[in-house]
């Protein structure tokens, strides 16, 4: 007993987290933005931290009487905006032949079903302190095949806590039967512990209890090597960049197509994180307090120098990035039909894209030679060629617009975006815009969000539109686009280009 | 007695009014405690202390029961209600009154078998015990059934627990001549709010961390 108090000064317990940890570090703001599921979506997207899409939002009774159910994809999830701890969250894999769904647990899921859950969100029954809510459908994560041995019906997801830049300690947690498909602990997830160095799962607890085998598979849960595991802790720093949240629980997924993609953020990150690493986490917290960490690779560094348990020396782990050439073939996807539908409709708020489409009917692509400019920060793409691809109302709707602005070198993106919000509203989370200053002068231009696929891997890219018809190439893929390759410049591209 | 209580007496105020205003705070900082220290948790203060003193105005054996029928009807409710898919207001509203009919049964009972006890209690705090129910149910649908069951045991204990300290005999004589000590709970809850320690339950909770703390 005595050495079990003795012990238990590592430990983090509840008072102490909350006011040693979470009060001081994390601001009323920073936490309402983390509880805010569409708004922290939105600064993550802002900040290019990949994130599900959502396919639209419901905020009230009259969107819920016209909402168009047949615009949604076979697949999706209905979360409440404002719930917290997996509560709420409809995840649906199948469309039956009518008009309605199957969800995870194998149950027929109807129009009305959705109807009267929506309902139950606006209600407030799911969010946090019982106010009303509003409920949006996302894009549901297509589970990787490496991990579905280790998951019943549903998508496992790797909580990671991040304390001054550096992240502290991680968890896979993986969705059970009795979860019913959520990676929630609370509800009977399985919390597997990760080698912060390795990426590496060490332990596993269910309900707060070691144990050895997965309770539905009866799979060793031991020795699993997390993918991404650089890129995930990457994306878990930078969340705690965007939120502005000094202690965060930054909960990922891996989608079998685009990778990482963060779930959720959470200000009250729990506890059980410490059971699955057989480890106290104030231990942790204390030693990386105060320290000035510069960037993420430096966080990573002094994670997995200060925590990594097996010496294994992976000084500069680079499988699992594509090594580029300067000059690639590129893939572009056509704009999806769904965006001009909304359009006529003149309602930005039903955002619907049909994600499936990628699946059965693969979206028209054009196949084109691009530049790998790692001296720009954004990828562009010629204006022509974007409308080619679908775009030419919106791009000739903003050059309209931006006729009688006068752009010069004191302008910033804000001013004008200001003048321009209202058309900016209404195209969407798909439009955006940027100011690029170069030699040239300033230019303020249109960004659109395209599916580009590039060496294989499918990425989704903001690239600015801009004339570039007497360059040599109609697009350049900027920094930005560049997250999960490395660039050779002495490569050259396997790829023939037929002309 | 203090001074204080016998001028406060002597205008007409009962003793069992003014102890019971003195205990109030107590309780109060008996839940808290509760909280911060052993790591029982409850649906928040107010639900607790209103338990105590519900129990306390019925007697603690039909405070309990009335508090178990009422607990058992209203999930029962719940449960058959689910598949009717009505908004939570009206269906709060038929839970409520399911539970009413099942008091008055239960009064009638009693009557029949004599038992007096039930049948003089005051029914402002079995009107208090009924609405409180809201609280238990409403955690379900919230938290599932497996929490929320949690949470009302524990709730049901601290309930308890303030009970038998506000009948405590010994505690009854020390704060009615010196009330003056519930100035000491200004500093025993800044203490408690200010504790970073950990909670008792939490010992039991992170046992095996604790047994694999590297030496």
């Amino acid at each position: 007993m005595l050495t079990f108090i003795k012990n238990s000064k590592g430990l983090l317990g509840m008072n102490a987290r909350n006011l040693s940890y979470i009060r001081p570090n994390n601001l009323q703001g920073a936490v309402h933005l983390a509880n805010n599921k569409l708004r922290s979506k939105e600064a993550l997207f802002k900040a290019d931290v990949p994130v599900p899409r959502v396919y639209s939002v419901v905020r009230n009774r009259r969107e819920l009487e016209v909402f168009k159910w047949d615009n949604l994809p076979k697949s999706f999830v209905l979360k409440p905006n404002c719930g917290g701890g997996g509560k709420g969250i409809k995840v649906i894999f199948g469309q039956k032949k009518d008009q309605s769904w199957i969800s995870t647990e194998g149950k027929e899921v109807t129009i009305k079903d959705l109807k009267d859950h929506i309902m139950d969100i606006f209600e407030g029954f799911y969010s946090f302190s019982g106010i009303s809510d509003i409920a949006f459908f996302e894009e549901r994560i297509q589970l990787l095949k490496t991990l579905k041995p280790y998951s019943y019906k549903g998508i496992p997801d790797i909580r990671v806590i991040v304390y001054n830049n550096v992240p502290v300690m991680a968890m896979l947690r993986l969705p059970t039967r009795e979860s019913e498909g959520k990676a929630n602990l609370h509800m009977g997830g399985i919390g597997l512990g990760i080698d912060i160095a390795t990426g590496v799962t060490t332990n596993a607890v269910m309900h707060d209890q070691l144990i050895e085998k997965h309770p539905d598979t009866k799979l060793k849960l031991s020795g699993i090597k997390v993918p991404y595991w650089r890129e995930i802790l990457e994306i878990a720093i930078k969340c705690q960049e965007v939120s502005e949240l000094g202690y965060i629980g930054v909960d990922i997924a891996i989608d079998s197509e685009c990778g990482p993609v963060v779930l959720e953020i959470n200000a009250h990150a729990g506890l059980s994180i410490q059971i699955a690493n057989l480890s106290p986490l104030k231990y942790r917290l204390q030693k990386v307090s105060g320290l000035k960490i510069k960037n993420e690779l430096h966080g990573i560094r002094v994670a997995q120098d200060l925590f990594g348990g097996e010496v294994e020396e992976e000084i500069e782990d680079i499988s699992g990035k594509q090594v580029l050439g300067i000059i690639e073939a590129i893939k572009i996807e056509h704009k999806t039909e769904e965006i001009k539908e909304n359009k006529e409709n003149g309602n930005g708020k039903l955002n619907i894209e049909k994600p499936e489409e990628k699946k059965e009917i693969k979206p028209e692509e054009m196949e084109l030679k691009a530049k790998i400019d790692t001296g720009a920060d954004i990828s562009s793409i010629d204006k022509s060629l974007a409308k080619d691809l679908g775009y030419s109302e919106i791009i000739d709707e903003f050059d309209e617009l931006i006729k009688n602005i006068d752009i010069d070198n004191a302008s910033t993106k804000e001013i004008i975006d200001e003048r321009i919000k209202d058309e900016l509203a209404r195209w969407g989370d798909n439009f955006d815009t940027v100011i690029i200053k170069s030699s040239h002068g300033t230019s303020y231009r249109l960004v659109i969000k395209m599916n580009i696929i590039l060496s294989d891997v499918r990425i989704i890219s903001r690239m600015s539109i801009t004339d570039r018809s007497n360059l040599e190439f109609p697009v350049i893929i900027g920094r930005k686009s560049l997250g999960r390759f490395l660039v050779d410049p002495s490569k050259r591209s396997k790829a023939s280009f037929g002309t | 007695m203090s001074d204080i209580i016998q001028l406060i007496a002597s205008q007409g105020v009962s003793i069992e009014t003014i102890y019971l205003i003195l205990v109030l705070p107590f309780v109060a900082t008996l839940i808290a405690a509760f909280r911060q220290l052993i790591g029982v948790k409850s649906f928040g203060i107010y639900t607790p202390l209103v338990l105590t003193f519900a129990f306390w105005a019925i007697g603690i054996k039909y405070g309990i029961a009335i508090f178990i029928v009422i607990f058992l009807t209203g999930t029962a409710v719940r449960y058959v209600l689910k598949n009717f898919r009505l908004l939570y207001m009206p269906r709060m509203a038929i839970v409520l009154t399911v539970i009413s009919l099942a008091i008055l049964v239960l009064l009638a009972i009693g009557g029949y078998l004599d038992k007096s006890g039930l049948a003089s209690t005051s029914i402002l705090p079995i009107l208090i015990l009924i609405t409180l129910i809201e609280k238990f149910i409403s955690a379900q649908v919230e938290k599932g059934f497996r929490t929320a069951a949690f949470l009302s045991v524990e709730t049901l204990i601290i309930s308890i627990a303030g009970y038998y300290f506000i009948i405590w005999d010994q505690f009854r004589n020390l704060v009615l001549e010196h009330p003056e000590y519930i100035l000491l709970l200004f500093v025993i809850n800044i203490f408690l709010g200010k504790w970073t320690g950990i909670r008792l339950s939490e010992y039991l909770r992170f046992r095996e961390v604790l047994k694999n703390v590297d030496k």
